[in-house]
């Protein structure tokens, strides 16, 4: 479990980029952070693997203190994707890419072996194992960039703005990612400005402004509260929008929901 | 650390008397003060020098930021130290050496910490130096500090991947650089390729001689700071030689 107590960070040029932040994320859960630029969305993150220590109040990882021990090893249960992949992608094959990161948390050789084979399948980058990570396309990076971190199996998955610079395929195993390691009851954090894609997910969203938390809560509840949108300088998602205008109880989800809802006249 | 060194070195504008004055009397105020330094040679002489030094600093409001970036080239100063106290120089001319190695960077520092880039290029272009040289060196002082952004960024990655930079023997420490050296290197030139097209997009070379914006000008100010420079540092030496 991801525990932050009362924590406040405050930057090393005297920015509070965190004002006293109380939350709670279990393992298994799905929850996605928005925020306007700046609201300390990944000063959040980076938290949670130890990158950065709180300056007041603490941050527990299944009860260790994040200031206790290394963040390699709180990385191995969180796993965190950064936004841009050429700021980590650097070795001359695709597969040599995910063997790194097995490698550092200290796999022996035929566990790497079947979790780099596994892996490479599930991300549909076989045919690409032997190509320089470099050369691939920004769809492929970012997939890899994943796969990487997915390999060593950890307990929550930690994007950062996923979505940039992705076309429709790319989004689409996206999704099919999330929802995968849902059912293997893993956890997923999610940070994006694409409202459209967080949408669907129907998440437990968190509402980030000025490095406080402005609301924790459903997204049915976060995207329809206008007001709050409007704090945190965040569109209210097309659906959302629309089911506003409707004057619905309960918004439309996707579009399949809200075509059947509304064939049916409901 | 690398936050630090970030901080040391980027420019930022303040509202000083001395950020306001002309480049070119910074300049000279920086090479007046480097040359003072690289002068004198007695321990006294050279602390003088940074009592020099941090006037100008203390009235452009950037002692402290220049603390930082003369913290870490105490690291070789102590070096220099080592070694000419090792080949048999006694204490005093090593620290000598060692100081002034220090009081060099700081003289040096004061016109990198009060001058923006932009100000630095019009100088450049004012001595007639090559456009492009101009431009490169220019782009050149620019891009340390998103490197070093750049290089925060990267360190921030592969630790989530489990890479511990400082662990292991020598030949290990020199191994967990290269994930870290690899997407640096491709960062800076992916950058310089857009770059160089985005000023080409802008029609950079177009004309041979492009117009400024901003013209340099030589106000009273400017004047007396650069008569003081140069009459003190004169004055300086003299009395260095005599006493």
């Amino acid at each position: 479990m991801i525990k932050f107590e009362s924590v406040t960070f405050i930057r090393p040029n005297g920015v509070i980029a965190l004002k006293d932040i109380n939350l709670e994320i279990e393992k298994n859960e799905l929850v996605t952070i928005v925020g306007a630029n700046g609201a300390g969305k990944t000063t959040l993150l980076k938290h949670m693997n130890g990158l950065l220590k709180p300056t007041k109040g603490r941050v527990l990882i299944d009860g260790v203190d994040t200031r206790k021990t290394s963040v390699a090893s709180l990385s191995k249960k969180i796993g965190l994707v950064f936004q841009n992949p050429d700021h980590q992608l650097f070795s001359e094959s695709v597969e040599a890419e995910i063997v790194f990161g097995l490698k550092n948390f200290g796999f022996d050789e035929r566990e790497i072996k079947r979790r780099t084979e596994k892996i490479l399948e599930f991300f549909g980058l076989k045919e690409l194992r032997d190509r320089a990570p470099l050369t691939l396309s920004g769809g492929e990076k970012k997939r890899l960039c994943i796969a990487a971190v997915l390999a060593w199996d950890p307990d929550v998955l930690v994007l950062d703005e996923p979505t940039v610079g992705q076309d429709l395929q790319n989004r689409l195993k996206l999704y099919e990612v999330i929802n995968e390691l849902r059912r293997r009851g893993k956890g997923v954090i999610i940070v994006s400005h694409d409202i459209e894609f967080l949408w669907p997910l129907q998440a437990r969203t968190i509402v980030m402004a000025d490095g406080k938390i402005l609301k924790d809560g459903p997204a049915y509840e976060v995207f329809m509260d206008r007001g709050l949108l409007k704090a945190a300088r965040i569109r209210q998602p097309q659906l959302a929008e629309l089911s506003t205008k409707l004057s619905l109880n309960f918004p439309f989800k996707g579009v399949e929901d809200a075509v059947e809802r509304l064939l049916r006249g409901s | 650390m690398a936050y630090m060194l970030a901080e040391g070195l980027t420019f930022r504008y303040e509202d000083s008397p001395i950020h306001r004055r002309d480049p070119r009397a910074k300049l000279l105020l920086s090479i007046c003060l480097f040359i003072v330094a690289l002068s004198s040679n007695s321990v006294i002489h050279i602390l003088i020098v940074f009592a020099l030094i941090s006037i100008p600093a203390m009235i452009a409001n950037i002692l402290k930021r220049m603390a930082k970036t003369l913290i870490f080239s105490l690291t070789f100063s102590v070096f220099i130290f080592v070694v000419n106290f090792a080949v048999g120089y006694d204490v005093i001319y090593s620290l000598t050496l060692a100081l002034r190695f220090i009081a060099i960077v700081a003289a040096a520092s004061l016109f990198f910490l009060t001058t923006s880039p932009d100000e630095l290029e019009y100088v450049m272009r004012w001595m007639k130096l090559p456009r492009d040289f101009v431009f490169a060196f220019v782009t050149a002082v620019r891009f340390v500090p998103v490197l070093l952004l750049d290089l925060l960024q990267i360190l921030d990655a592969q630790k989530s991947r489990g890479l511990e930079v400082e662990r292991g023997g020598p030949v290990k420490r020199i191994k967990n650089l290269i994930p870290i050296l690899i997407p640096l290197i491709v960062n800076a030139l992916i950058r310089s390729g857009e770059l160089a097209e985005a000023m080409e997009a802008r029609g950079y070379g177009a004309v041979k001689r492009p117009t400024s914006l901003y013209v340099l000008s030589f106000d009273k100010w400017d004047v007396i700071l650069s008569s003081l420079s140069v009459i003190g540092s004169v004055i300086f030496i003299y009395l260095s030689f005599l006493l």
